[in-house]
């Protein structure tokens, strides 16, 4: 019976040992000295036959015993303990471990020795190394890519911002994006980022934004879910491409495009006015007939003339030069233009008016500016006498004083005058309510140049009472008023804001 | 020339731009048409009860009430609806678009007879005249 109980003690034992041996790990077992008393055969196979040496010498070629050793943990307060170490084989090769220790008692429950289990970590190691670096990597990417990027919770809260995104709009995260994107004090009326929220689907718009600096950015966003893991939507990623200067390109190309559609538009009108007039001077002579050549020379000679105030127009639109300021008699200014006015005049049948008060004096202006812009108004209101067939009796009144602190100009006449929305348009960019005859640059230029004078216009008008414009130049100068308006954008408008 | 010396066609010619009048009276009339003109809508109308045209040349844009808004007003008129219409405008293909779907939108109006873009040419503008009437012989 004893020998059975032996046998199967003994026969359990081996069994035990063979398990101890083949357990997939370092297996060892250290006295109070650190002296390892016992090693399976993978600790064998790895780290030799090293039965009775420190395992701080076996385990890291140390000369004592680790700091932090769980070996030493455990022979003081009894539990088991774990951490990660490295070890290195007698090959030299360095292993990452998992260390977890087992007090071993005598029958007093006093730890007479400690059982060591090394689990090699190296595939998990590696594997969270690769991970830290992807994930580095894309954090890079997040932060780097040159564009912006945030990630908002359904409350609207930033909860992350890509580098891009903090330089332009500041450090954003913890902010409500409306606020930070286009400094509102509530959401937006549509906000695609709450709808894909909502929805889980994708969506793109085009948005205008404010950057900290206060610029106005035209952006391309595009809203997608972040899911968890249950495929539940968590937060929203926007990501918005800055395309502030292809809207600018593009406004620019619309309005070249409209500058040529509008020259080619008056250019048929001259053409026909200068056919016209050669027509007219040709037939007279062939026909003996002096009144009809004298009115074809002067068709020829108006649209020749128109030719030049177009060509002018455009260059002036063209390129927006600075002005060079001078002190500008006004008074001389248009004792030069008065000939060359009063002959087209005299052709039309419209009385000149000049009324100049004698303190008119001088003010800061630029000379070829001003003249361009006299010009325009004068011949636009001669144009609008010429087209009033009501009967004769027309005027043109040019007017100015001194009314501090403004040079006060009129330009008056007594032609067809404009209705509601003529008036209202007067100004704009490539407006003519004079069919061929117009390119729309006339008044949008003298408007300009008054604006870039730091100086105010406005019209007055009645349909078949004529128009009155009413110039206001600083007597001292001072900034255009509108800045904005000489950037020569004025033909598109910008993208209307909606939402974030 | 003989025939319409003989009989001559009226045109009137409606453009708010007297350059444009001066220069096609003068080449009408030297063609052998009797010339009348007006410079808006209003006058047009006037013109036309009082002279009676065969041939009414319209220019699209004028200020106030347009050249197509004349010839809808003339061609709803049971005593004028039978006039031969020419419309002029300054930009061809666009403006003649515009001039379809404009009296398209009319109810079953008769569009105009002819459609001349500006500059005009003369060689052009007398053939139409006298596809539409045909009593002109031109000279």
């Amino acid at each position: 019976m004893e020998a059975d109980l032996d046998t199967t003690i003994s026969t359990a034992d081996a069994r035990y040992r063979q398990y101890w041996e083949e357990m997939p790990c370092y297996l060892s077992i250290h006295d109070p000295e650190f002296r390892i008393i016992d090693g399976n055969r993978r600790f064998r196979e790895d780290f030799g036959d090293r039965i009775g040496e420190a395992c701080f010498r076996v385990y890291k070629g140390r000369e004592e015993v680790c700091p932090s050793c769980p070996v030493e943990a455990t022979f003081r307060d009894g539990r088991s303990h774990g951490s990660e170490q490295l070890l290195t084989t007698r090959a030299g090769v360095e292993v990452p471990v998992m260390v977890h220790t087992t007090p071993i008692q005598d029958s007093l429950g006093h730890v007479i020795a400690v059982m060591e289990m090394h689990t090699d970590i190296g595939e998990v190691k590696r594997l969270e190394s690769l991970l830290e670096r992807s994930e580095g990597r894309l954090a890079q990417l997040f932060e780097e890519v040159p564009c912006f990027i945030t990630v908002q919770g359904p409350d609207r809260v930033i909860q992350h911002a890509n580098r891009r995104f903090r330089d332009t709009f500041g450090p954003a995260v913890g902010d409500y994006c409306y606020r930070v994107y286009k400094h509102r004090d509530e959401p937006c009326l549509v906000c695609r980022m709450a709808q894909t929220h909502a929805d889980g689907q994708l969506r793109d718009h085009e948005e205008v934004v404010i950057s900290r600096a206060g610029d106005k950015l035209n952006v391309l966003c595009t809203t997608a879910p972040v899911r968890n893991a249950d495929g539940e939507v968590e937060a929203v990623i926007e990501m918005s491409v800055d395309i502030t200067q292809i809207r600018q390109l593009q406004t620019q190309l619309t309005s070249i495009g409209l500058l040529v559609g509008s020259i080619s538009h008056g250019i048929k009108g001259l053409l026909t006015g200068l056919d016209g007039g050669i027509y007219m001077v040709n037939s007279g002579f062939e026909k003996g007939k002096p009144e009809r050549v004298e009115k074809g020379w002067e068709m020829v000679q108006r649209n020749v003339d128109r030719i030049r105030g177009m060509v002018l127009d455009i260059l002036y639109y063209a390129k927006d030069r600075e002005l060079e300021v001078v002190d500008i008699d006004i008074a001389a200014m248009v004792a030069e233009l008065r000939e060359g006015l009063e002959k087209k005049a005299g052709d039309l049948d419209v009385d000149v008016r000049i009324e100049f008060a004698n303190d008119v004096g001088s003010f800061p202006g630029d000379p070829q500016a001003i003249r361009a812009m006299l010009l325009n108004l004068l011949e636009n209101s001669l144009d609008a006498c010429r087209a009033d067939r009501s009967g004769g009796g027309h005027f043109l009144r040019l007017a100015a004083r001194r009314t501090p602190p403004w040079l006060v100009v009129e330009v008056e006449d007594n032609g067809i005058g404009m209705d509601r929305e003529t008036r209202e348009k007067a100004f704009s960019l490539f407006f003519s309510s004079k069919g061929v005859k117009g390119t729309g640059l006339g008044l949008f230029i003298a408007n300009k140049i008054v604006d870039k004078h730091g100086g105010t216009i406005i019209v007055e008008s009645e349909p078949g009472r004529g128009s009155r414009f009413l110039i206001r130049l600083p007597l001292r100068a001072r900034p255009s008023t509108h800045p904005e308006t000489m950037t020569d954008s004025a033909a598109v408008p910008a993208t209307a804001e909606t939402d974030v | 020339m003989n025939a319409a010396a003989a009989l001559p066609c009226r045109v009137l010619i409606v453009d708010d731009d007297p350059d444009i009048v001066d220069y096609l009276s003068a080449l009408l009339e030297d063609h052998g048409f009797e010339v009348r003109s007006a410079s808006d809508v209003t006058r047009a109308l006037a013109e036309l009860r009082r002279s009676r045209p065969e041939v009414v040349l319209i220019d699209v844009l004028m200020p106030g009430r347009s050249g197509l808004d004349l010839l809808v007003t003339i061609r709803r008129d049971p005593q004028l609806a039978d006039l031969a219409l020419v419309v002029i405008t300054g930009s061809d293909q666009v403006l003649e678009d515009d001039c379809q779907s404009y009296i398209g939108s009319h109810n079953g109006l008769r569009g105009p007879d002819g459609v001349l873009a500006k500059p005009i040419h003369p060689g052009s503008l007398l053939a139409v005249l006298s596809q539409l009437t045909a009593r002109v012989t031109l000279g």
